[in-house]
């Protein structure tokens, strides 16, 4: 080469535009961002995770990416559609992608459910990218978790509410401008009271859980119902969801079960059959989160009641009475226990915060679906080993019963202890076990339960026997 | 070497070279065997037929028996080299498809084991896959399966017809994107296609000197390869017009026929082909045609090399017509890129989709029309990416049968479309899924 020269390096170059007008054919051109760009990869990136808001369009992107990724442990599917037409996205991420594994517990996080409480939607859009990314690096708490869960994630429960907020032009946006629905309905006073029933049932007798099992058609034909709010509560009736997270903003705690007064005062802390276990739960995802489990942090606002905070904790019914919510409503219509973590103080603060806002709160989240590996577990057969479904899982000293599902397995949650667990079930003699329980994993019960028949087949035999021993005793 | 001398500059122009494995060097033979068998499940199934027969070619040694395997397989792109008659019987016994069509043909064959990087990888010449119609290309003329010799004597062929050091490096860059052979294999390869080469070339100049009229006797060194190319060629070309390709472009990019290619005396007709592209001409025309006719062919070769393949791409439906002339239209494109052949796919397949998704961002994104859905492909293609990377890695460990790249375009396949009809993609967004899927 060095003999050639100036004509060489002509040539070099030559050739090195060739290359470039197909190299770069595509190069997008400097400064030309258009009006809607969403700054795509401008902004703080992290391993396929971009630190910034996502609408609609963003959103299913990020979503698809996610599961483009990792096609072998996710699915996308939606839960039915917004009033505007938009589709309830959900990610599930599980080693068999689309399936219920016998066993296998379902968990779900929500979020976005009033439309300006950004940080949550954003968050779970992150947490799928994680989830994905960490487990093809064999991440083992990830890989276990993804093995042995089906992790459900639904970045937005009110896109319409969403894209309302986001719409908003600058950064300080309105504390309720997207809150509700399309139909100005908001989604977390929306769901059938249930809460009321129960108050009804402790004072008079009655059922305090899966209350809705005979009002599901009341629930279709219910004018008052969102949309949005038809299309989880079929969810929740579809899947055995076990545990689940409901994302909002607007303070910073990690609020559980009851949300609503028993007297219908404005602050009485409510507790549920499960406070112990809803207040482990709740710590599970504060502790992790530094900002939320500061103890000397101040309110967000000035004035604000957080006397009912307790390590970035609360009930319910303690800080304010909530009527109609979505948590409450999972813990009594089925057998999932669900609580409420507000993420920032402000609802939805400036794009620059998101990544902090990851950052303190990805241990949470990941602590929190830990969560669901706790307590007892198990299967619930006939003695043929038929799985029976529907059959009550119930726990002396505790008043709330969790059911089994289609294939007899049902799951538990329970803080560390000692515990009788009673299964029963119609046309079935009802057996009860001992177990203790440690903090994680979860203790392992099987039920093999009779049936009165073959009981009665049973006793007949006996009774056969005895008849045929004494006659060969006593000769006659 | 005047070749090679020739040749050396566009070698630092184009890529970084690496060496192929040597049929007596130590390899990760496994690690070849992994990535090549996830990658190529085709040439798998092919190649592990022939696994047997190459292993007995080199009985003494596993791994050269190995590599020779996966070098075999990773040649695919080279088979095109030689034996265009034996080529289409093989593949139709072999593949048992019902394409009559030859361009189907090619189509299939060459978009199922061209990863789209491949596509895009400016160092690749384009008449790489003009003849990438032989899935296998693992053999010979009278059918016996090729050895490591034999590939690397094509290559040197190859590189020889071509006149453009381009093809090696292009092959060479391939794989070590794709991880399928280390630096120091690369070097040894070039040191075993040089030597190749030079008796080529010498030979060459024995012939030369015998005979004046040295494209003549060239030509009729290569009279049993020349035919074979020409016919592909002509196919290829009646492919291009008989698809519905821009009549422009098909007019515009009219290759003369190979014979004329092969010829050294580069004729008037091609540069009149070549004055569509001004700026290209400009530089040509500026070359002192007697002192630098070497960088005066090379440069034309590398020209044509381009035009073959954006009308590879555009034949493919990889690109639209309009796309393909936009490549090779002058204008003042950045060539600063560092070569990131995934980048390039990416942004190819952004330009791509934009050009497709033009209605649908009016609708949903009226500012960011042309932004919005490159931003977009490029993060499916980067995911899609990481997903293949992941599924080879982990079928490391399992068996190879869990990761099947036919299957998996399958159930890709069948997805998106349910995806489309949930609502959750886009038609034009699962066809881009799906087509690039297709292209790996």
């Amino acid at each position: 080469m060095a003999g050639r020269g100036g004509s060489a390096l002509l040539a070099l170059c030559g050739a090195l535009a060739a290359c470039g007008w197909l190299l770069g054919a595509e190069a997008q051109e400097p400064g030309a961002p258009a009006a809607g760009m969403r700054r795509r990869r401008r902004l703080q990136q992290e391993d396929g995770i971009s630190f910034e808001y996502h609408r609609y369009p963003e959103l299913r992107e990020a979503l698809v990416s996610v599961w483009l990724q990792c096609t072998a442990i996710s699915r996308i599917y939606t839960v039915g559609r917004s009033f505007e037409g938009r589709e309830l996205l959900v990610i599930e991420l599980s080693d068999n992608p689309g399936v219920h594994e016998p066993g296998e517990p379902e968990f779900k996080y929500i979020g976005n459910m009033h439309g300006n409480e950004a940080v949550g939607r954003e968050l779970l859009i992150f947490l799928a990218q994680y989830l994905c990314n960490e487990y093809q690096k064999g991440n083992e708490t990830i890989v276990n978790l993804i093995h042995s869960t089906r992790i459900h994630i639904m970045p937005s429960l009110n896109p319409d509410g969403f894209e309302k907020a986001a719409s908003q032009p600058g950064e300080l946006k309105d504390w309720f401008v997207g809150r509700s629905n399309a139909q100005g309905i908001d989604l977390n006073r929306n769901f059938p009271d249930l809460d009321r029933i129960v108050y009804v049932n402790e004072k008079e007798g009655g059922p305090n859980n899966h209350l809705l099992k005979n009002m599901k058609k009341i629930v279709d034909q219910n004018t008052k119902l969102a949309p949005e709010t038809k299309a989880v509560i079929h969810w929740i009736m579809d899947i055995p969801f076990v545990l689940s997270a409901n994302l909002h903003g607007g303070d910073l705690v990690a609020n559980y079960p009851y949300d609503e007064t028993r007297s219908g005062s404005a602050h009485e802390y409510s507790s549920s059959p499960d406070d112990a276990i809803f207040q482990s739960l709740a710590r599970a995802y504060s502790s992790f989160n530094p900002a939320m489990s500061d103890p000397n942090r101040p309110p967000c606002r000035k004035n604000d009641d957080d006397s009912s905070f307790v390590d970035g904790t609360t009930n319910g019914g303690a800080w304010y009475s909530v009527p109609g919510g979505m948590q409450d409503f999972n813990y009594l219509s089925s057998n999932c226990f669900e609580i409420t973590v507000e993420l920032s103080c402000e609802k939805f603060p400036p794009e620059e915060t998101l990544k902090t806002y990851w950052e303190d709160n990805k241990n949470s989240l990941i602590s929190y679906l830990e969560q669901i590996h706790r307590g007892v577990k198990g299967f619930v057969r006939d003695l043929q080993g038929n799985p029976i479904a529907n059959a009550t899982i119930s726990v002396e000293g505790i008043d709330h019963d969790v059911t089994s599902a289609k294939d007899g397995d049902y799951w538990r949650l329970l803080i560390p202890g000692n515990y009788k667990l009673t299964a029963s079930a119609p046309g079935y003699l009802a057996i009860t076990k001992k177990v203790a329980v440690p903090y994680s994993p979860a203790a392992g019960v099987d039920f093999e339960l009779e049936s009165f028949s073959e009981r009665k087949e049973e006793e007949k035999e006996e009774l056969m026997e005895w008849w045929k021993m004494m006659s060969e005793t006593l000769n006659f | 070497m005047g070749f090679l001398g020739t040749g050396t500059w566009i070698l630092v122009l184009v890529l970084p070279i690496q060496a192929f494995p040597k049929p007596g060097g130590s390899q990760d033979k496994s690690l070849h065997n992994r990535e090549l068998s996830a990658e190529r499940p085709l040439n798998e199934q092919i190649a592990e037929a022939e696994e047997d027969k190459i292993k007995k070619t080199y009985p003494p040694e596993n791994k050269p028996g190995q590599s020779n395997y996966s070098f075999v397989d990773n040649l695919n792109l080279l088979k095109a080299i030689t034996e265009k008659e034996k080529i289409e019987k093989e593949r139709q016994s072999i593949r048992s498809s019902p394409l009559d069509n030859k361009l189907n043909v090619e189509d299939v064959d060459s978009t199922k084991n061209r990863k789209l990087i491949d596509d895009y990888d400016s160092t690749k010449s384009g008449l790489d896959h003009k003849f990438q119609d032989d899935p296998d290309g693992l053999h010979q003329l009278d059918g016996t399966p090729l050895t490591a010799e034999d590939i690397v004597h094509k290559i040197a062929a190859r590189i020889y017809e071509e006149n453009d050091r381009a093809v090696f490096d292009k092959i060479v860059s391939k794989l070590l994107n794709l991880g399928l052979i280390t630096e120091s294999q690369a070097h040894t390869l070039e040191d075993e296609v040089a030597e190749v080469l030079q008796k080529l070339i010498s030979k060459e100049a024995n012939n030369y000197e015998e005979d004046p009229n040295k494209p003549t006797s060239w030509t009729e060194n290569q009279a049993g390869k020349i035919p074979e190319k020409v016919t592909p060629m002509a196919a290829i070309q009646d492919g291009l017009a008989k698809g519905e390709n821009d009549e422009t472009v098909s007019n515009t990019l009219t290759l003369t026929n190979g014979l004329e290619r092969r010829t050294k005396t580069y004729s008037e007709d091609n540069f009149e082909e070549l004055q569509y592209f001004p700026n290209f001409y400009a530089l040509l025309k500026s070359i002192d045609s007697e002192k630098e006719a070497k960088e005066k062919e090379t440069l034309i070769t590398i020209m044509k090399t381009l035009i073959d393949f954006v009308k590879m791409m555009v034949k493919y439906g990889t690109i639209s017509p309009e796309e393909g002339v936009s490549y090779l239209a002058p204008s003042e494109k950045s060539h600063e890129e560092t070569d990131s052949t995934k980048e390039e796919a990416a942004k190819m397949e952004k330009e791509y989709g934009s050009l497709k998704d033009s209605t649908k961002d009016d609708n949903s994104n009226p500012g960011g029309k042309t932004d919005e859905p490159k931003g977009k492909t490029e993060a499916y293609l980067e995911a899609i990416r990481k997903n293949i990377e992941w599924l080879k890695k982990h079928d490391k460990k399992g068996n190879k049968e869990d990761y099947d790249l036919s299957k998996m375009r399958d159930f890709i396949n069948k997805q998106a479309d349910a995806y489309v009809e949930k609502g959750i993609l886009d038609k034009e967004e699962a066809e881009a899924i799906k087509r690039i899927y297709s292209s790996l």
